[in-house]
């Protein structure tokens, strides 16, 4: 029989599966730089099933077609979907040559001698045409983009979007970092007593029982106050805990100036240290004000009773991050202006589906639908509250003013100019309904808005081909609505032209919104995506404790953010860079002098001839690990699955590695090899551990070493390429470079690049679409972004077939 | 101090229900858990700040109530149902001034920790070191499902000023825990009422949602339409449970007047409105404690509705010989004694949902100050003026003690309950136990 999966009990195992390779029958072989290409390699892809049929009605049949009906068809059934006897579907994503080879060396299973090279590659040649192939498989059973809702991400930041377009825009100086900081000379903020205004990189000051003097500003040791404002930044959404640390009196607010998160202005017992949570969502900026006061509030006594001795007075401003340790809020999350607020609206909503390895919208259930009510009647609320600042309400004509506000509110939602029965629906009948209360009218109109299909099933809004555009755009790369720029291309029809549409990508990419997505989809592809717990041995590693491991995921996030915004980054320097973040505790720790007492992160080179790209990370390596050793198979499992795409499954039983005491001279690689030698196991590790192997040059913690358990460490491995080619490692800088330029690497890079940003199956916007990313990837590594670009663009230009709301029939 | 949100997803993890489990079930006003097999028992706690006139106040003797001296007035008519404690004082001393502990230490019994807050004399202080009764008895009746309601207690105010400190605080959940009163009318109802008001609103939009869907089915592709029908069920679902909910929602839903913004002039609509809304909350079992608290310590309430132009704490501070001023404190008082008589009135007309008598019969209203005298500053008599027969105490009498501490009092509040604490505040001022006023 064919084994191209493997067997049951096998702890891991390679699973044929449809999606990936193909070469051959490439009908458009090329780029897809240009649209057209693009939009005809669609239109070809919708007519396929029935050419399907013509080619097995009128062509001959295949050569292989007989034999595999003579010796195959008995067990992998007549069009390879399986039998009792082997119940595996014949799908996969081998080359034809390796296919060939491997059916003459193994089939048929009684007796391979029956079947010659020629016969098998006969066998081969029809196998992958007919039902083989990932191409000759999404054939078969052609994916489509299938009618999704919006994401939770994707809800939450639209509705965030949708309220704060009421709000001005504001735009971040990004060379700016830190807060702005006004230093009062006596306990309460009167601006003639305001002695410094400057830039405070972070809020962490230790005063002593002086004032915070300079050479021009003397406070009174006493009594001084200080308050700092900005913005403070969120890389990832989640709930953030704020921390203010102080020993007097404090008082902090974030997102919402007029209700402190934090208030600590009665210093009462021996607390210095307050906490306050709260939700936030990523890839933006919300407004902070911390204010400090060095006084006795109240009643002021001080000439009454004169103070005595000046008492030490210390403010630190910290967080955590979602899944992190408190930490000091650094200057890159900060900036010294204010900003809108922003309409967050924290509702939980039930995970999304990621059964398919990315987030998608195609299932509902009962949580989802509560969840939207929820958020819709929060988002009422948050509405009805501020409906003044929000509609530009006060004075003039408020009726009128109201009305306009419903209307744009309601369109913006649904991503298009209303038409005339929507108006009637959603505007006209809801104030009718409230009557006098206009407030409550508009409340009515977030709400039935917020539940419209018609905002949660983009797709289904009833979209012109042009707004459909704008609406797949900003979903993309935003997770998001369209901005006026959009809706307005799209309004004057500038989008029909894919130049057009390619501009507003670029445009769109330099967003905060797109970097936060790009970062997310770094992390995920990657498998970073959750923080998972970092702990060490404490006898093995001492010093490894949860602040080192927090600097070492800010160490490798740094590293992505710094290729992600650089303008001349390389793709391949993902895999190939000798430079790492650093900053002093983490250099102390991996033994590196660290020069200057600069405290922050800054980029090093570190032991150019070991390291390589993230592959050497000491992140990645740790996570990659045990608490006291190397973990050769979960590393050689990133390996395969993350960065070549090899679909891996999970054991079928759990296994815990061979403890090492039980084998006190082997080495991480001696036991691992020991304990995957059975055939059921080596069938898959004999695929895994060899990708994992060379990274046994580094211990659980990511250092160097050149011996592990007294014995030279072994770093050699090797794998073998879908196309049949045997590449051998001696060390995870082979690896690396040859990962840095596969096709492979290349093709799971660009497929999971486009099921995350878009979130459908691949292969339901084109057959080829992944090898044409793959070919596109590899020939432009240096110019990475205009993947993502064609991504968007192939996403946003492909036809639907859905009708618009305007020619849909009356019901 | 930790100042954590309250936010619907903590009230979720408290109540242990898990993101699945979530909004159907939750936040319908019908939350209040009746317990209908044993009697309901309500305490409420009033405040008014800057003491009281002691001759225009206290009777003259202990025993039966006979004639009410002036502030005491507007309570003739519950004369029998009134218990009056004079010579309990709050002997808690410690960091903050007169007001500080006056108010800080009134329902906690306990010091205050030292902090930033100066007051007129004395060391600064900051919040109080403990729980308040209230708090304490909530937590209590809380943890019993068959008394456990909605909200457990509900903190009112009248004209609170906006700031928190020590002179603005008087409950607290916990040390340095002060829990801010809500004198915001609509802030209440909106608490109180809100989840239903926004489920009505959202049930009879979900029509106009079924409209829009039908519409657009017949729009979509056959493969796509699963998804669209399995939304249609869902929300024709939804409809029918904020439906079905409304009808739980027995109970009238009162109304709130319009344009009661935070305006002193505004104070008795204010207090009738957030007395209002307090019965209509016992009447729906939301709580079974609240507090009340008017102003704040050191208050400046002015009067001019009683032609009182001045403020009430500068009035305080009036020598004993100015008679004027005597006069009019004694008429502030009198207003307040109105409001309290006004919530007795109230409570004493509406019928015990489920159960013989009234609200009154079953809740006991405690009227407290944080001073025993304005121009004194002494924390020696502190009125406790007892109205109702929610603890099953012996009313219409007035008892006399001689500077028994009012941590006794407390005590005695949580007992009847059937919380049997030991001490409660700093147990020094506990020794001899609970007083006895059954």
């Amino acid at each position: 029989m064919l084994h191209i999966s493997s067997h049951k009990a096998c702890c891991f195992y390679l699973v044929a599966r449809p999606c990936r390779w193909l070469i051959r029958d490439q009908p458009l072989a090329d780029h897809l730089l240009k649209i057209a290409l693009i939009l005809s390699i669609l239109t070809w892809c919708g007519g396929y099933a029935s050419a399907v049929e013509n080619r097995t009605q009128g062509q001959p049949e295949h050569a292989g077609a007989k034999i595999y009906k003579q010796m195959c068809a008995r067990c992998h059934g007549p069009q390879g979907e399986g039998t009792a006897r082997y119940s595996y579907p014949l799908t996969g994503d081998w080359s034809l040559e390796r296919l060939a080879a491997y059916i003459d060396r193994t089939m048929p299973e009684d007796d391979p001698d029956k079947l010659d090279a020629q016969g098998a590659r006969l066998v081969a040649e029809y196998i992958y045409d007919a039902f083989y192939s990932p191409a000759a498989y999404a054939r078969l059973k052609p994916p489509r983009q299938e009618l999704a809702r919006l994401t939770v991400r994707q809800h939450r930041q639209s509705i965030a979007d949708l309220i704060g377009s009421f709000r001005p825009a504001v735009r971040i100086d990004s060379q700016k970092q830190g807060l702005r900081g006004q230093y009062y000379n006596g306990r309460n903020f009167n601006p003639k007593s305001r002695l410094i205004d400057r830039l405070d990189n972070t809020v962490d000051f230790d005063f002593g029982t002086r004032g915070p003097d300079t050479e021009t500003a003397k406070f009174d040791a006493h009594q001084f106050s200080i308050r700092w404002e900005g913005a403070v930044f969120a890389p990832e959404t989640g709930l953030y805990e704020f921390i203010v640390r102080t020993d007097h009196a404090a008082r902090l607010w974030v997102n919402n100036l007029r209700q402190p998160l934090i208030d600590a202005w009665v210093k009462s017992g021996n607390d210095t240290e307050y906490h306050g949570q709260i939700f936030l969502l990523a890839g933006r900026y919300y407004s902070v004000r911390l204010e400090f006061s060095k006084a006795k509030q109240g009643v002021d006594d001080s000439q009454k009773n004169p103070f005595v001795k000046p008492r030490p007075a210390f403010i630190t401003l910290q967080w955590k991050r979602p899944q992190r340790p408190a930490e000091v809020i650094a200057a890159r999350f900060l900036r010294p202006q204010l900003v809108p607020e922003v309409a967050v609206i924290d509702a939980p909503f039930p995970p999304d589906d990621r059964s398919f390895g990315w987030e998608r919208g195609t299932t509902i259930s009962r949580e989802w639908e509560a969840a939207v009510l929820e958020a819709a009647i929060q988002a009422s609320n948050y509405v009805a509250e501020r409906i003044d600042e929000l509609a530009g309400s006060q004075g003039g004509n408020r009726s009128q003013t109201l009305r306009r506000f419903a209307e744009r509110f309601v369109e913006r939602a649904f991503r298009r100019p209303l038409l005339p029965e929507e108006k009637t629906l959603y505007i006209d009948k809801q104030f009718t309904a409230a009557g006098t209360d206009e407030v409550l009218a508009i409340k009515r109109v977030v709400l039935l808005t917020l539940q419209s299909p018609r905002f949660l099933f983009p797709e289904a809004a009833g979209l012109s081909p042009d707004y459909s555009v704008a609406a797949r755009l900003a979903l993309t790369l935003w997770d998001s609505l369209p901005d006026p720029s959009l809706l307005e291309a799209a309004a004057a029809g500038r989008l029909r032209d894919p130049n057009e549409v390619r501009r507003q990508a670029e445009r769109m990419l330099a967003d905060p919104r797109a970097k936060t997505k790009l970062r997310e989809f770094l992390l995920t592809w990657l498998r970073l995506d959750t923080v998972k717990e970092l702990a060490k041995d404490n006898q093995k590693y001492p010093g490894f404790d949860a602040a080192l491991a927090a600097d070492l995921r800010t160490s490798l996030e740094l590293t992505l953010e710094d290729w992600l915004e650089r303008p001349d980054s390389d793709w391949k320097e993902l895999f190939l860079s000798t430079e790492v973040y650093f900053n002093r505790r983490l250099a102390e720790y991996y033994g590196m002098t660290w020069q200057g007492d600069q405290q922050g992160f800054r980029k090093v080179q570190w032991e150019p001839e070991h390291r390589s790209g993230i592959l050497t990370h000491p992140y990645l390596l740790a996570v990659l690990a045990y608490s006291k050793d190397s973990s050769p198979i979960h590393r050689g499992v990133f390996v395969g699955r993350a960065l070549l795409g090899l679909p891996i499954r999970p054991p079928m039983d759990a296994f815990t590695p061979l403890p090492a005491e039980l084998h006190p001279k082997l080495t991480t690689r001696q036991r691992v090899e020991l304990q995957t030698r059975p055939p059921e196991c080596a069938k898959c590790h004999s695929v895994m551990n060899p990708l994992g192997f060379p990274m046994e040059q580094f211990d659980a913690v990511g250092r160097l070493r050149l011996q592990d358990n007294g014995q030279p460490v072994d770093a050699s491995g090797q794998y073998e390429t879908r196309s049949g080619t045997l590449v051998r490692f001696s060390n995870a800088r082979d690896l690396a470079r040859f990962l840095a330029d596969s096709p492979e690497t290349h093709q799971a890079f660009a497929t999971q690049l486009f099921h995350f940003l878009v979130q459908q199956s691949i292969r339901a916007y084109g057959v080829h679409l992944p090898e044409q990313l793959r070919d596109f990837l590899s020939q432009n590594t240096r110019q990475w972004r205009k993947l993502i670009i064609e991504i968007v663009v192939t996403a946003a230009l492909a036809p639907t077939g859905r009708m618009a709301a305007s020619s849909a029939p009356a019901p | 101090m930790t100042t954590i949100r309250r936010n619907r997803r903590e009230f979720l993890r408290d109540l242990g229900l898990s993101t699945a489990a979530l909004p159907f079930i939750l936040n319908l006003p019908s939350l209040g858990f009746a317990n209908q097999t044993q009697r309901k028992q309500r305490i409420v706690f009033m405040f008014s700040p800057n003491g009281v006139v002691p001759w225009t106040f206290w009777p003259d003797n202990e025993g039966p109530l006979t004639q009410l001296k002036e502030s005491l007035q507007p309570l003739e008519p519950f004369k029998n149902r009134t218990l009056i404690l004079h010579g309990l004082a709050d002997r808690i001393r410690g960091d903050g001034d007169g007001h500080m502990r006056g108010i800080g230490c009134l329902l906690t019994g306990i010091e205050l920790f030292p902090g930033n807050i100066q007051g007129g004399s004395d060391t600064p202080a900051g919040w109080s070191k403990g729980i308040s009764i209230d708090q304490e008895i909530k937590n209590f009746l809380q943890k019993n499902p068959a008394t456990r309601t909605r909200f457990g207690s509900l903190e009112f105010g009248v004209l609170v000023p906006e700031r928190a400190d020590t002179w603005t605080r008087w409950v607290y959940a916990g040390p340095n825990k002060p829990v801010a009163p809500i004198d915001d009318p609509y802030q209440m109802f909106n608490k109180l009422y809100g989840r239903a008001k926004d489920h009505a609103l959202a049930s009879s939009i979900l029509d106009d949602v079924q409209a829009d869907l039908a519409k657009l089915r017949s729009v979509v592709g056959a493969e796509d339409r699963r998804l669209l029908d399995e939304h249609t069920t869902f929300v024709r679902e939804m409809e029918k449970e904020l439906k079905a909910s409304q009808q739980e929602l027995q109970h009238p839903v009162p109304q709130v007047e319009p344009g009661l913004r935070r305006d002193n002039d505004l104070m008795p609509r204010i207090s009738k409105q957030q007395i209002d809304l307090l019965v209509a909350a016992f009447q729906a079992d939301f709580a079974r404690v609240a507090t009340i608290q008017y102003t704040n310590s050191v208050g400046m309430a002015r009067m001019k509705w009683l032609g009182i132009t001045e403020g009430h704490h500068t009035l305080s501070h009036e020598p004993d010989s100015n008679k004027k001023a005597q006069e009019q404190l004694t008429a502030i008082n009198r207003w307040f004694c109105e409001q309290l008589a006004y919530l007795a009135r109230r409570l004493a007309e509406t019928p015990e949902p489920g159960g013989p008598g009234s609200l009154l019969d079953n809740t006991l209203l405690v009227w407290t100050n944080e001073l025993g005298k304005g121009n004194s500053h002494t924390l020696d008599n502190i009125p406790f003026v007892l109205v109702g027969g929610g603890l099953g105490f012996q009313m219409g009498r007035c008892l006399k003690y001689r500077r028994e501490p009012h941590n006794r009092l407390l005590m005695t509040f949580a007992h009847a309950f059937g919380h049997h604490i030991k001490t409660f505040g700093n147990p020094a001022f506990c020794g001899a136990g609970p007083l006895t006023l059954t």
